[in-house]
């Protein structure tokens, strides 16, 4: 069993990549500071998607609607409410998770493209809300220009902020993988049918699984207002869900940070490639072909392999 | 167990990973040097799915003008330009115009189509980063109403404009039952509240017997005509743009419901609605739009469709009419500056007159909103003609259709 | 409300008929999608991008030879070949090496193909609006139950029940319509006696993306052809076919049905919600039927 992020060999890259982190936005351009904000909360969103995809095996369709949800809490309780800030950055991961509770109640009954599809329609739903119900979600335009406290509304700002709570969520995430609930899991995954038979209740921890991830998304959520000001529809809509789930196979989504890699890939395409063409999405098409074909572990599993790692059991003959 | 992996091992490449490509990253993007300038200006808008056909034909104006203004010059430079795509994506034109701002550093930001967009880059980015911009065709009202600010500008009409004219058009005509359908989006609902609401101010007696939404884009539109025709209305708002527009025109055209109910519909006018359809747009339906390439028939729109059309090929639609004034609208405010200034940029756009292929427009110092004159025509087939044009136009000026500068006083109040 | 009291029995039937004619398309496309699922159990994002180059083939073909009745006939039947033609490409030539692969692998891979086509659609066809007319006898409406009934939904009526013939004669009659429906259920069986799976897998695939090309000429005439119409469909057509039962045919039929009716319904009643109905019929029946409707093969 690994020692994890805690041993003393892995803490030298790691604590080098902190500071690295920590100083660079008094070195590079304003911009970049803004992207790498951006590749936080993405790569956060596709770490919480990947719990359940990648570790649960389940067919989370529409993560999206979590992430919006709790954007949207924020973003109400910002402009609606005259509540202390951290109350809606406190409850918008909780509301997450409840949505995603109540969701998950009903996907979990479901396998497969079924589960995928009846989350797809059920977070359509609410989409539709916040498309629709102009008089409280400000409808298809969104709401924009969210006061936010000083500390965090400047670009340095939202990029610490967004450090520190992608740092704390990954430590989260990362005991929760290691966790005796994360290894079951995870066993779940590979095979339910057996898990069933000795007295595991699967449903109820795919529930519990669903739970956990969008409350992380939640989190996202949270990030990215604080990093964009700005919430709308498109956050809620099955689209973007169907791109964090391309980041998680990018990356490598049978590994614990692959995630990351595949949403600051994703994000530096779009950004610097949308420079230069609008065609960037077949760059994207390409890439991805390129990808299933040489890389079918995702970017991070070939970087894992490349280096002369465990070699690991084929993926096909694991999931099939 | 599934995997057991070293995770030290992984972290560490990680590690080393990460900082690889942020090293690379920020070697190789540093922005160039800061030699004397030209003016810049960046431009996001849609250049990716249905709505494209505006992003281009806006752009095209914009370059249109700026061949003609770079001849001479603005303060001894050029005016650039640099486009990003949006793909009628919120997120990406947050990312884009952030990146224009930081990256690029442009004087002035342009665009987009999608509202949404619009008001989140106007919110989030020129009001905070103090950068102008201004919209050249999303039409949402509360971009230079209840939401307008220093920073903002739009240059071309807005739903609140739309609706006045159609409503107070309406207004004269006998009906008195009117049904209201339209696209499920901002868009829609905009135009309807503002049509209904001159409607109803003009025209007391006249009710609502029901409304329909269909999502942006519906390509079956057959049955909400049924239904709209089982409940016999005098008359029918529709509440539609871009594609939803052929769709629309073509389900009207397919029922014959022109001819049995009076029709009007913001835009059914547009050249760009009605030249795919050819000969099988449907006649007699009521279309307000700012621009058409044959009317005004004036030196200065002939002259400005000829150049278009040599340049691009075919005809100038509205959104390169609102291109190519934007671009008039930035050279000459910049030349009345005198610097690249921005907070002297905006003073000098506030009350800025120039000359247009329609007559003389204005910037109005209120609201930031153009002045722009509505033709209210009705669709109808011209002999020797493949496509079918707007006739018996009527000209409302701008300031009748527009609110007035206390109405928006009043909704920014809110 | 007023007009509630306006649904008459003769508006039900004529909105009876709108939604039938609707459910006609989206069950051309959907059957399609429900063959690939079926055998080669590939949910195929692309699908809607091979719907629109249809759209778009008809259009050049239509346009390519003046328009008018032989323009419409000759797009109708010919660009589901060019669809055809394109997915055989891709399949031959990528896809074809990666059916032994991890199963999210091919969704990623249908979703890289469908950005690809997306893009270069917008290369071929530029961003313009276009759209084609029926001939001239199927434009206009006929009046059924007082309301008009455009007469190309007419001919959508009949189209539908046509291809769901065909469909099912190939499937029951011919050989090798029963080795990809043999394939469906157990392809390690029909490799086993030796048949060479792959050439089924791209039968079926070409098949699929050769219906979804049809439904896109049909459904152009009636429709604004723009770049975009792939996000338009594919959404659509998977709850469909969710809700049918995956990789059933007669599933695509039904899902169909149940989502042109109650949208057509819907517009009747509730015209102003009409943006959720789809996915709240889903809902509903995912609920109360976890596997869809009619048995899936998976």
């Amino acid at each position: 069993m690994s020692k994890g992020i805690f041993s003393l060999k892995s803490f030298g890259p790691i604590a080098a990549l902190l500071i690295a982190l920590v100083i660079l936005p008094s070195i590079i351009p304003r911009f970049y500071i803004y992207i790498l904000a951006v590749i936080f909360v993405t790569a956060l969103l596709a770490m919480s998607l990947n719990m359940v995809v990648g570790h649960g095996g389940l067919f989370q369709f529409h993560h999206g609607a979590f992430y919006g949800v709790g954007a949207y809490t924020v973003a109400l309780m910002l402009t609606k409410t005259s509540l202390p800030v951290w109350v809606g950055f406190v409850a918008a991961p909780f509301v997450a998770a409840f949505v995603g509770l109540l969701i998950g109640l009903f996907c979990v009954r479901l396998t497969r493209l079924y589960f995928g599809m009846l989350q797809i329609s059920l977070g359509s739903l609410i989409w539709a809300i916040a498309f629709r119900w102009y008089s409280f979600t400000g409808g298809d335009d969104g709401i924009h220009g969210i006061p936010l406290p000083s500390l965090i509304s400047s670009t340095t700002g939202a990029y610490y902020f967004g450090l520190i709570l992608l740092i704390i969520s990954l430590i989260v995430m990362f005991l929760i993988f290691k966790s005796p609930f994360g290894a079951t899991l995870q066993a779940i995954r590979d095979n339910p049918e057996r898990c069933e038979a000795i007295g595991i209740n699967v449903r109820r921890h795919q529930l519990i699984a669903i739970v956990i991830a969008t409350f992380f998304a939640g989190i996202a959520g949270v990030l990215f207002v604080v990093v964009e000001g700005s919430v709308f529809p498109d956050l809620l809509f099955w689209v973007f869900s169907l791109e964090i789930f391309v980041m998680c196979l990018l990356g490598g989504w049978f590994t614990f940070a692959g995630p990351i890699l595949g949403a600051a890939i994703m994000i530096s395409l779009r950004t610097f490639a949308g420079i230069y063409t609008e065609y960037w999405t077949m760059i994207l098409g390409i890439m991805l072909i390129l990808l299933i074909f040489f890389l079918p572990e995702g970017v991070w599993g070939y970087l894992v392999e490349k280096f002369g790692f465990q070699r690991k059991k084929s993926l096909e003959k694991e999931r099939q | 167990m599934f995997k057991r992996k070293k995770m030290k091992h992984k972290l560490s490449i990680l590690g080393f990973a990460l900082l690889g490509c942020l090293l690379t990253v920020s070697l190789i993007m540093l922005p160039g040097s800061a030699e004397a300038r030209n003016i810049k200006v960046g431009i996001i808008d849609c250049y990716s799915g249905p709505a494209a056909v505006y992003g281009i034909d806006a752009l095209n104006g914009f370059k249109l003008a700026l061949s003609e203004i770079n001849k001479k010059g603005v303060l001894g430079k050029k005016i650039e330009w640099t486009k990003r795509d949006t793909k009628f994506k919120v997120d990406l034109a947050l990312n884009m115009a952030k990146e224009l701002v930081m990256r690029e550093d442009v004087d002035v930001i342009v665009g987009t189509i999608n509202s949404g967009a619009a008001m989140a880059v106007s919110e989030a980015i020129a009001k905070k980063e103090k950068v102008p911009f201004i919209t050249w065709i999303s039409k949402s009202e509360r971009i230079t109403g209840e939401k307008g600010h220093r920073y903002v500008f739009s240059c071309g009409e807005n739903t609140a404009m739309a609706g006045k004219a159609g409503g107070v058009a309406l207004s004269k005509k006998p009906y008195i039952k009117y049904w209201i359908a339209g696209d499920d989006y901002e868009y829609g609902h905009a135009i309807a509240n503002a049509a209904w609401r001159n409607l109803k101010a003009n025209k007391p007696e006249v009710q609502k017997i029901g409304e329909s939404w269909w999502k942006p884009g519906e390509p079956d539109l057959v049955p909400y005509i049924t239904a709209i025709l089982a409940a016999k209305p005098d008359a029918v708002i529709f509440c539609t743009g871009g594609r939803s527009m052929t769709n629309i025109m073509k389900a009207v055209k397919a029922t014959g419901m022109a001819e049995k109910v009076p029709i009007w519909i913001h835009s059914a006018t547009d050249h760009a609605v009605l030249k795919p359809l050819g000969a099988e747009a449907p006649e007699g339906v009521l279309g307000t739009i700012d621009y058409h390439f044959y009317y005004p028939d004036i030196k200065a729109n002939r002259d400005f469709v000829k150049k278009f059309e040599a340049a691009y090929g075919n005809p100038p639609g509205f959104p390169a009419f609102h291109g190519y004034i934007t671009a008039y609208f930035i050279a000459e405010a910049f030349k009345k500056a005198g610097s690249l200034d921005k907070e002297k940029f905006i003073d000098a756009l506030e009350g800025m007159k120039i000359q247009s292929p329609v007559g003389e427009i204005e910037m109005r110092v209120c609201d930031h909103q153009v002045v722009l004159p509505m033709y209210l025509g009705v669709t109808k087939r011209e002999v020797g003609k493949n496509f079918v044009i707007a006739t018996d136009i009527v000209t409302l000026p701008g300031d009748e259709v527009m609110p007035t500068c206390d109405e928006i006083k009043k909704a920014r109040g809110k | 409300m007023d007009f509630v009291q306006t649904i008459t029995l003769s508006a039900l039937c004529s909105h009876l008929l709108v939604g039938l004619s609707r459910a006609m398309i989206l069950f051309v496309v959907t059957s399609g999608m429900s063959f690939v699922l079926g055998v080669l159990r590939v949910p195929n994002v692309a699908h809607g991008s091979l719907y629109m180059i249809g759209a778009f083939a008809a259009f050049s073909i239509s346009n390519l030879f003046g328009g008018g009745s032989t323009g419409f006939w000759l797009a109708l039947i010919l660009s589901p070949f060019v669809v055809a033609l394109v997915s055989l490409i891709a399949e031959r030539s990528l896809f074809c090496h990666l059916y032994e692969r991890e199963h999210l692998m091919l969704l990623l891979f249908t979703f890289a193909l469908m950005l690809i086509l997306g893009d270069l659609v917008k290369m071929v066809w530029g961003a313009d609006y276009r759209s084609i007319m029926a001939p001239e006898y199927f434009r206009g409406s006929v009046t059924l139950f007082d309301a008009p009934f455009p007469r190309y939904n007419l001919f959508l009526l009949v189209m539908g029940p046509l291809v769901a013939v065909g469909l099912w004669l190939f499937s029951n009659k011919t050989k090798i319509g029963k080795i990809a429906r043999a394939a469906a259920v157990d392809r390690e069986m029909v490799g086993a006696i030796g048949i060479n799976v792959s050439w089924v897998f791209a039968f079926a695939f070409v098949l699929g993306c050769f219906l979804a090309g049809l439904g896109g000429a049909l459904v152009a005439p009636t429709v604004s052809i723009t770049i975009g119409m792939d996000h338009d469909i594919i959404i659509e057509a998977f709850l469909i076919v969710t809700i049918g039962g995956l990789g059933n045919m007669w599933g695509a039929m039904v899902g169909s049905l149940i989502f042109g009716i109650t949208q057509s319904f819907g517009i009747l009643f509730l015209p102003q919600f009409a943006i959720v109905f789809p996915y709240l019929a889903v809902v509903i029946i995912l609920i109360w039927r976890p596997t869809g409707i009619l048995k899936s093969v998976w």
